[in-house]
Formats: structure tokens, sequence, C-alpha cells
């Protein structure tokens, strides 16, 4: 077993851990029942989300300031990881927002800021397909990637900022229990533990593939400096 | 710095000038942008009643998609004779000529808002006042500092019709809910104008800061 699987055994072990503690220690919700047990992965994988693309701001600050290969690899890897956490956050919102607001989508900010992040790092993986490899789509998607994450203070400030129907910061407001809390508070710790490793094994994979991009180009120039060599000289 | 915006005005200049001579850009969005109108009409139904409701969104829908064809042919000229390059191989500034297009470029948006504000007056009654007219072109600057910075990113990138929208549209949201809200109260609905304007300022100050430090990675390329 490699590094990068027994990691990623470990970060899966760890959320059965947290899926446990979730559905058998935490207690049930007295309004909400069950269903609030979404909460915990929900804003646990919205932390996460944020924290990646962090990685994609950093990344790509430093790529723009000394063209750091490490760190656009870093960059590319966030974003696909924050693109994931992002989808569960929204996933997730939903599936508990049909039983306690009878609806699965509201044009709320917090929603829909939540939306636009979503569009946003969507964005900048189609800007990594689509611009030429190298250079230019590292250095563009370096600016989408800042850019970009002016969305996430929005998105965490949002139901501050805006009468929104999202419920508000719940846990900086002393709100919860102090099971629900070790609960959240372990179940965070586990989401952010699968995000680095998701993280370090995307680099990984962006690293090969760089390696072998690389060696395919070198393959084009030899074979493309040996071709006038073989025409016949008449 | 004088010199920067020397280069600036005169890049500026040199577009509108194409434009003079061309008239190409400014009456087809300004025929886009009646068409946008036309196809609300029949697919709201727009009578006196619900006009005032509908016209803000009306209006920023024609404003946001008429802007992304501005900016998204702000560097075709530049493309087409492969002359951006001989450009940045002048000793001017990048960001200089940066904000050169895109002054231009705004300048031609604003142009357009000059068929789309009145139009509006005329086909859905809603009144053509100065908060409609200042909170339209406050939006206009940051979404023109955005747009162009997208717009000569991929002016060189394969599917550039497809990655400006893209890119634009979501980093446009905070002009069009700050905007939308300030054309709202002013025709008509209930809200605080003045903090709708000072969020479009905000972000006017913010997006122009920004455009301004990337312009030099976008253009350098």
């Amino acid at each position: 077993m490699s590094r990068y699987e027994k990691a990623a055994a470990g970060a899966v072990a760890l959320m059965l851990v947290a899926g446990a503690a979730i559905f058998l220690y935490a207690p049930t919700d007295a309004l909400q029942g069950n269903v609030q047990r979404i909460f915990y992965l929900h804003v646990s994988a919205a932390i996460a989300a944020y924290g990646s693309f962090a990685v994609v701001l950093v990344g790509g600050l430093i790529y723009l300031r000394n063209g750091s290969l490490v760190a656009d690899r870093f960059a590319r890897a966030g974003a696909l990881v924050g693109l994931v956490f992002t989808t569960v956050t929204l996933v997730m919102g939903m599936l508990w927002a049909k039983p306690i607001w009878g609806t699965y989508w509201t044009w709320d900010a917090r929603l829909t800021s939540t939306l636009v992040l979503w569009i946003i790092y969507a964005g900048y993986l189609l800007v990594r397909r689509l611009a030429e490899p190298g250079r230019q789509a590292a250095r563009f998607a370096a600016v989408v990637g800042i850019f970009g994450f002016i969305d996430v203070p929005i998105v965490h400030f949002s139901v501050t900022w805006w009468q929104t129907v999202h419920p508000g910061p719940i846990i900086v407001n002393d709100a919860l229990p102090p099971e629900m809390l070790a609960t959240f508070f372990l179940t965070m710790a586990c989401t952010l533990v699968l995000a680095a490793v998701l993280v370090v094994i995307r680099y990984r994979i962006e690293t090969i593939a760089d390696g072998a991009e690389q060696a395919m180009a070198q393959r084009v120039q030899l074979v493309g400096s040996r071709e006038p060599e073989a025409e016949p000289v008449n | 710095m004088t010199n920067s915006f020397a280069v600036a005005i005169a890049v500026a200049r040199k577009d509108l000038r194409a434009e003079w001579r061309t008239r190409e850009l400014v009456p087809a969005l300004a025929q886009f942008v009646i068409l946008a109108l036309v196809i609300a009409n029949f697919g709201f139904q727009i009578d006196a009643r619900n006009a005032p409701s509908i016209a803000p969104g009306v209006l920023w829908l024609a404003l946001v998609f008429a802007g992304l064809v501005a900016f998204g042919r702000a560097f075709a000229a530049e493309r087409e004779q492969a002359s951006l390059e001989a450009l940045l191989m002048t000793p001017a500034s990048p960001v200089a000529i940066f904000a050169g297009k895109a002054l231009a470029a705004t300048l031609l948006l604003v142009g357009c808002e000059v068929v789309l504000l009145p139009a509006l007056t005329l086909f859905f009654g809603t009144p053509l006042t100065v908060q409609v007219v200042a909170a339209v072109l406050l939006a206009t600057i940051g979404m023109a500092a955005l747009g162009c910075l997208f717009a000569a990113m991929v002016a060189r990138v394969r599917a550039r019709e497809l990655l400006l929208p893209l890119l634009t549209l979501p980093l446009w949201i905070p002009f069009i809910v700050a905007g939308g809200q300030a054309v709202q109260v002013a025709m008509g609905a209930s809200g605080s104008y003045d903090q709708a304007m000072a969020l479009l300022v905000d972000f006017d100050i913010l997006f122009l800061v920004l455009t301004s430090l990337a312009a030099r990675f976008v253009l350098d390329e």
C-alpha cells in the first residue's frame, strides 16, 4: 500500500468515525428531528471548501510572483477539491431545506452566493482546460482564482450582511448543546483532514500529468529535430 | 504617470476612432437591446401594471449581454490584425494600454445605454430619472473593468466565446445585486437607494484596484 493509499484509507476511516458520532452520539434535535444531522457535514464541507479555495488563492498569488509550478499544481488541486466540497454543501443544504423550508431552493443571499462560488470555480477549471496548457493556463487561472476568492467572504458574511432565511452563525453564538458541538468539531476536523488528503492526492496526479506532458513534448521535439536528417539529399 | 495617462487616452482615442469610421459595434448593440425589449414584451406580456416590476430585470439582462458582446469585441480587431503584440512591444506600460482599451469599451457600452434607457422608458413607461442613470453608469464602470480584463485574457484562448460569459457573469453579480436594487428603488420599489449606491461605489473601487493590479499578468502573456 502506497503512502497515498494509506492516507486515503485513514481519511475514509475518520469520516466513518464522524458518521458514527453524527448518527449514534449526537442527540436528536427537538424541533427538526433527524434532518438536523445534515448540519454537521453541511457546515464542515463549506469550511473545507473555503480552505481549498484559500489554497487556490495562495497558490495563484505565489505563481504570479515567481512562477512556481508547485504553487500552480496546488492551486489546481485546491480548485477541484473545493468544487467537490461546494457541491456537497449545496446538495446537503438542499436536502435539509426541502423538509424544513418546504423547498429545495430559494434565492437567498447565502444560497445565491454559494451557487455563484460554485460557478466561479467551475469556470476556473474550464479556463485550465480551454487555455493553452502551461504558462498561459496557469497565469489566467491564477487571476480567476484570485478574483473568485472575493466571493468567499461574501458567502461567509452573507447571513449577517443581508436578511436571509439561512440559519445564522450558531456555533460562534454558543447556541448548541455540548454533545452537538463536540460532534460538529469532530466532523469538521475529519472533513478538513479528508480535504487535505484529497488535495495532496490531486497534487500528485497533477505532478504525474505534468511529467507525462513534458515527456510527450520532448519526444515531439526529438522526432522533429531528427526529420531533416532523414530527408534524402538530392 | 502622465505618460501612462497619455498612452491610455491615445489607445482609447484610437479605438473610438476605429469605431467611428466603421460604425459597427454601437448600431449592432443598439439593435440588440431593442430586440431584447421586444422579446421581453412577448415573454412577459408587458402592461402598465407589471411594467415597473419587470423593467429593471429586463434592463439588467439586456445590459449584461450587450456588455458581453461589447467587451468580447474590444480585443477582436487587435486579434484579427495581430496588432496587440505590436502594441505591447512599445515601451508603453501594459496597464496603460489596458486602461485605454477598457475606457474605449466603456464609452461604447455607454453609447448602447443611451439607446437602452430611453427605449425602456418609451416601451415600458418606467421613469428615466437621474437616479436610474446614475446607478447604471456606476455599475458600468466596475463591470467594464472586469469585462475588459477577462476579454483581454480570453482574446488568445481557443474557446473565447464560451469562456468570456462564463468568467465574467459570476463576477458581475455584485454589480447586478447592488445596481438591480438601486434601479428597482428608483423605479418605485421599496428599499434604500443610498445604500445600494454606496455598495456600487465600494464594488467599483474594489474591482478597479484589483483589475489594475491584475492587468499586467493578463496582457503580458
